[in-house]
């Protein structure tokens, strides 16, 4: 194993290491042995090495650690949130965009931070160079190349829920057996994937890689009994920069200066001036044309799997919104590439119908295809199977994360691949595994919403699934989560925890001094001769409150009073939010400590919901024994479980505590 | 207690984790007023006691069946009631007796009846009066649920614009416009939902009563009056002054609508301070009255009649609580006309017409009953205003806890305006506070439902 390590702690030159598993990987044991390279699988390797467990990666090529494999960008709104609650749990994703973007820019500027979407285009070799150097010099972590075939599977541990434990992997052609404590699978669209262009199908999960080995499907659905799902998703063709017609698109441009994702960059690897601008156009009724054409042709189209709304291909909306423009941005691909992402026009139709239709749009009239768009099908594992912590219920040992769990997009992917690494590692470790809760975080919503009520099209993060938006922001993942990621969980490097704490002590530090000044109406009008204080008002305002005033920034306060204020200028920005949110936050608290409540009432996972004791209806019976929810909060957010049902459960629930404590 | 009709259900075996069990019994339609009583017998010796009430020597009622039978005491075979009798045999495996409400709970688990419907059902069981059972039933139909289901569904679309706007909008084909419907939108709601909680409280009042009160100086005949509302001597009456000291009430149902009728002690300068605590209670009493009676005696009125409608305001002023709440409904009754001659009450009636400023006036006789009937005709008018028709127009507001609720409704949606240019995502959290205060009235409205919309009314190419 030494050797192969050694080839490939050179990140550099990654394309001259054809390494695949040695025989000697199998005499090794590993704590946690990760699956997939992809960005699920990137942060669960990483996070489990944070947590102390000897990690192994396992993927297909080493290449393609951390590949884009779809548009080059991240971030956006709601999945920014999730970036940075990623990165203030210290993982990859948020300093791999700070190195890699080439466009930074923050969506919805103008409609409250709360639902800020911090976004960047990438520069997809960039970013892979990140992850990958990353990867490969980090300590406790093995990289290899190699297909898993099967999981190695005993019987479970009688004292752990779960009917089976995994006990490692299989590799495929030798057959080594690798032994670990836990296994995380990340297979993204590769488990059964098949792509389809045109009429064609062929078996894979990434145009021009090797399908996923059966066996792993094999394992999951006849060996595990795991309910498995199918669905659809595509990209786009990549269209040949120099014969796009830029003067017929409309320019836009980044952010003048960059806001880095990541809470311990001050700024971007790439300088302000050196960003590269995006194109928008829009389709034609000519497009129209050769959609509906296309349509006896595209067998990806006719299938009734179900694929994103929101991410739809061009098809689909043609078909859904007859005669509408549609948009097309042109996004680059990074600062040398020569090929343009069009976003917006993902399509399965045949190669030559492909050019045809992008064609009809002005801008790309005598563009040419680099690579055709084409469309993926692929199993998921229904993820109700899972505990809130990733792993599966069924199966000790074994977590899930990314596509694998119906989820669409790379931030998605690497928010659960974190989550699943630390408890992954943590199992590894004995230790606990943890939940995150919806009152706390995006993941935690993400993987609520996830293993409660399952996946019926492929998941995307919107802010408009978090009920407590205006207390999780992006701007304050790091006082959500780096402190309980350093005490509790453990996947924070010291550095990050200190600067995390210094940032929470010069916000309340500031916050405080700005309620110690307090000035009377005629006062203030007088330093802030601009702010309209309505006349009526006769009462002392204190500083935080004039904070609530739309114009009145901390910087304007700041030069008002330089010798009080100015040492916190750093966090200008944050203490107005602060300030502007506080009163709804603590309005919401009561909300979230009564949500909290309800998820720490856990139900016990083997619970009989069909015996006389507890006092249901039996479609609720029903409901609960198929969902199987780990506490009342879950059990609560199930479709079908009404207020009265879970009175009972709580009565129950409540009542059997006090008995087993009595004992 | 009327009872209307009474039925028996019996069913006889009980599952239970804890092996043999007792039989019980309970009166399944709740305690006390209601129209139809369900007495539920449950357990082993179901059938013998279903036999011994319903006279039936040997053999069970045909199971599920319903049997018209004479209800007998068994220990007497007095006839207590005429009722349905029905038998549930218990080869139904898992039979159990029901908790409380849960029948009802039922019917909402499967969706049969939301919560407004539940609560209607609740007031049928309680209704005591004709127009209480029309609205409870109009209730249970679910006018008012759908009312307020109305309500959420427009302003989940609401939110559900807004939600997209802030999810989608830049870099999507979703046009600024759409908040501009929202923006239209939003205050419409807002002032039904006004007017709803301002129909000063009807349905409420239909649902507990209306407080009637009789007010005035001492031996007006207040309390005269009340034994004749209620039908029996329930005050005490004599010709000494200050005979009622406290309050005296009871609830009667006065054209089908619910009254709760208070005789209160005369208002006069008293040293008694037993006596002058009733008039404390009296004038209290006034103030949160739906209706006042204010009744005087017509043999005290001043002898030139264009004198009568100055003693008569002043009267009134004495009466009513100072500010003189608009809202209150209040009738003018002049009693003992038996005791004036003929001539003189025409021309005090002469007067009366021509004075609008007055509340309207009725004459009458406790002693004679003369003008009574104009009296109930004046006093039931009076109730229909106040309670409503539960049958016309749009459903009445029951529940103090729906009034609640759609307060928190309309102060949620104003943190929309103040928001709405400055920060999207504080007016968002208004709307969507607002629809959880709805939602608490009929339930509750979850992220996807709110998706869904999203996706069905925008084309998102993101």
């Amino acid at each position: 194993m030494l050797p192969v390590r050694r080839l490939l702690a050179q990140p550099r030159f990654p394309s001259f290491s054809p390494a695949r598993s040695s025989s000697n990987s199998s005499h090794k044991r590993y704590d946690v042995i990760v699956v997939g390279g992809g960005h699920a699988g990137t942060e669960a390797a990483a996070a489990a090495t944070r947590i102390g467990a000897e990690t192994l990666l396992i993927t297909q090529k080493i290449q393609t650690i951390g590949a884009l494999s779809c548009n080059p960008s991240m971030g956006g709104i709601g999945k920014g949130h999730l970036v940075k609650e990623v990165d203030a749990l210290d993982g990859l994703m948020g300093r791999a965009g700070d190195y890699a973007g080439v466009h930074f820019s923050i969506l919805n500027r103008r409609k409250g931070p709360a639902v800020w979407g911090p976004r960047a285009q990438l520069d997809r070799s960039r970013y892979k160079e990140f992850i990958q150097s990353e990867l490969l010099n980090m300590p406790r972590l093995t990289v290899i190349e190699g297909s898993v075939e099967g999981l190695l599977v005993s019987a479970a541990d009688p004292e752990q829920p779960g009917k089976h434990r995994v006990t490692g992997v299989r590799m495929a052609d030798g057959g080594d057996k690798i032994l670990c404590s836990s296994v995380v699978l990340t297979t993204g669209t590769f488990l059964s994937g098949s792509l389809f262009m045109g009429r064609t199908t062929s078996p894979g999960g990434r145009m021009g890689e090797a399908p996923s080995c059966a066996g792993l499907s094999h394992s999951l659905k006849e060996v595990l009994g795991l309910k498995l799902g199918r669905l659809k998703t595509g990209t786009p063709p990549r269209i040949i920069r120099e014969t796009v017609n830029f003067s017929l698109t409309q320019l836009q441009l980044p952010d003048p200066q960059p806001t880095p994702f990541s809470f311990i960059n001050t700024h971007t690897h790439c300088k302000p001036e050196e960003q590269i601008p995006c194109h928008l156009t829009v389709t034609t009724p000519g497009v129209d044309r050769v959609v509906r054409e296309s349509l006896p042709v595209n067998s990806h189209v006719q299938q009734d799997t179900k694929g994103p709304r929101y991410c739809p291909s061009i098809e689909s909306r043609v078909l859904r919104f007859p005669g509408r423009q549609h948009q097309v941005w042109l996004e680059p691909e990074g600062l040398n590439s020569d090929l343009i992402y069009p976003q917006g026009l993902s399509m399965t139709m045949p190669p030559e119908m492909q050019l045809r239709l992008i064609r009809e749009i002005p801008a790309l009239s005598q563009a040419e295809i680099h690579t055709p768009g084409y469309g993926v099908q692929y199993d998921f594992v229904c993820p109700t199977q899972l505990f809130p912590w990733l792993q599966l219920k069924s199966v000790q040992g074994l977590f899930l994360a990314g596509q694998i769990n119906g989820t669409t997009g790379y931030e998605e992917a690497a928010a659960q691949g974190l989550w699943a690494g630390v408890n992954a590692g943590r199992t590894a470790l004995s230790l606990p595994p943890l939940s995150l809760s919806r009152t706390e975080s995006y993941i935690g919503v993400l993987i609520d919403d996830l293993v409660v009520h399952g996946v019926t099209e492929p998941y995307r993060m919107f802010t408009s699934r978090a009920e407590f938006r205006t207390s999780l922001r992006p701007d304050n993942a790091d006082l959500r989560l780096t402190p309980k990621g350093r005490e509790e969980i453990g996947c924070v490097s010291q550095h990050r925890y200190q600067e995390a704490v210094r940032v929470q002590q010069g916000l309340t530090e500031a916050l405080s001094t700005l309620n110690s000044i307090s000035l009377s109406p005629p006062c203030w009008r007088e330093k802030l001769s601009d702010v309209g204080i309505s006349e009526n008002k006769s009462t002392l305002i204190s500083g935080e409150e004039m904070l609530l005033y739309t114009d009145v920034s901390f910087s304007m306060l700041a030069s008002t009073f330089p010798d009080l204020l100015s040492p916190y200028l750093e966090f200008a920005e944050r203490i107005k939010i602060e300030a502007v949110y506080r009163p709804h936050c603590e309005k919401q608290q009561r909300e979230m400590e009564r949500m909290r409540e309800e998820e720490s009432l856990s139900l016990p996972p083997d619970f009989d919901y069909f015996s006389q004791q507890v006092s249901l209806s039996n479609e609720v019976r029903e409901i609960l024994d198929r969902a199987r929810p780990s506490t009342l909060g879950a059990a609560m957010r199930l479709k079908g479980v009404t207020p009265a049902a879970t009175v009972h459960l709580l009565n129950y629930v409540t009542k059997t505590d006090r008995k087993t404590r009595g004992k | 207690v009327n009872w209307q009709s009474c039925c028996v259900r019996c069913d006889s075996s009980v599952s239970s984790a804890a092996g043999p069990v007792d039989t019980i019994y309970a009166l399944s339609s709740g305690q006390g007023r209601c129209g139809v009583a369900v007495v539920r017998v449950s357990g082993p010796a179901a059938g013998g006691a279903l036999r011994s009430v319903a006279g039936l020597s040997r053999a069970l009622p045909a199971p599920r069946t319903a049997l018209l039978r004479s209800i007998l005491n068994p220990q007497t075979n007095e006839v207590l009631d005429r009722g349905l009798v029905l038998w549930f045999p218990g080869s139904l495996p898992g039979l159990r007796p029901a908790e409380a409400g849960e029948f009802t709970q039922r019917a909402f688990h499967a969706g049969k009846l939301d919560l407004t419907e539940v609560e209607g059902l609740g007031d049928l069981i309680h209704a005591e009066t004709e127009a209480q059972r029309r609205q409870a039933l109009r209730q249970m139909a679910g006018d008012l649920g759908q009312l307020y289901n109305d309500w959420s569904q427009r302003l989940k679309r609401c939110l559900a614009h807004v939600e997209a706007f802030i999810d989608f909008s830049e870099g999507d084909l979703i046009e600024d416009g759409v908040l501009n419907q929202v923006d239209l939108d939003v205050p419409q709601l807002q002032m039904e939902i006004e007017n709803h909680l301002c129909d000063e409280r009807r349905g409420e009042r239909l649902r507990s009563g209306v407080q009637v009160v009789i007010a005035g100086s001492t031996n007006v005949g207040k309390s005269s009056l009340f034994n004749i509302l209620c039908q029996r001597p329930a005050a005490i009456v004599s010709p000494i002054a200050g005979t009622t000291r406290d309050i005296v009430e009871t609830s009667l149902d006065i054209g089908g609508f619910p009254v709760l009728l208070s005789d209160t002690a005369g208002l006069r300068d008293t040293g008694d301070c037993v006596e002058k605590e009733g008039v404390r209670r009296a004038r209290h009493m006034v103030e949160l009255a739906d209706v006042t009676l204010v009744l005087v005696d017509s043999t005290q009125l001043p002898q030139e009649p264009p004198m009568v409608s100055g003693f008569l305001r002043e009267y009134l002023m004495n009466v009513l609580p100072s500010g003189n709440n608009y809202k209150q409904q209040r009738l003018l009754i002049l009693n003992k006309i038996d005791l004036l001659p003929k001539e003189h009450i025409s021309a005090i009636q002469n007067v009366l017409t021509q004075t609008s400023d007055l509340a309207p006036v009725c004459i009458l006789s406790c002693h004679s009953r003369e003008g009574l009937e104009r009296f109930l005709t004046l006093l039931q008018d009076r109730l229909k205003t106040l309670c409503g028709d539960p049958l016309a127009g749009s459903p009445s507001l029951t529940q103090t806890r729906h009034r609640a609720h759609l307060q928190n409704c309309v102060e949620a949606l104003n943190q929309y305006y103040q928001y709405r240019n400055v920060d999207l995502a504080l007016a968002a959290e208004g709307l969507r506070l607002g629809l959880s205060s709805l939602g608490r009235i009929t339930g509750k409205v979850g992220a996807e439902e709110i998706l869904d919309v999203i996706f069905r009314d925008f084309c998102i190419g993101k």
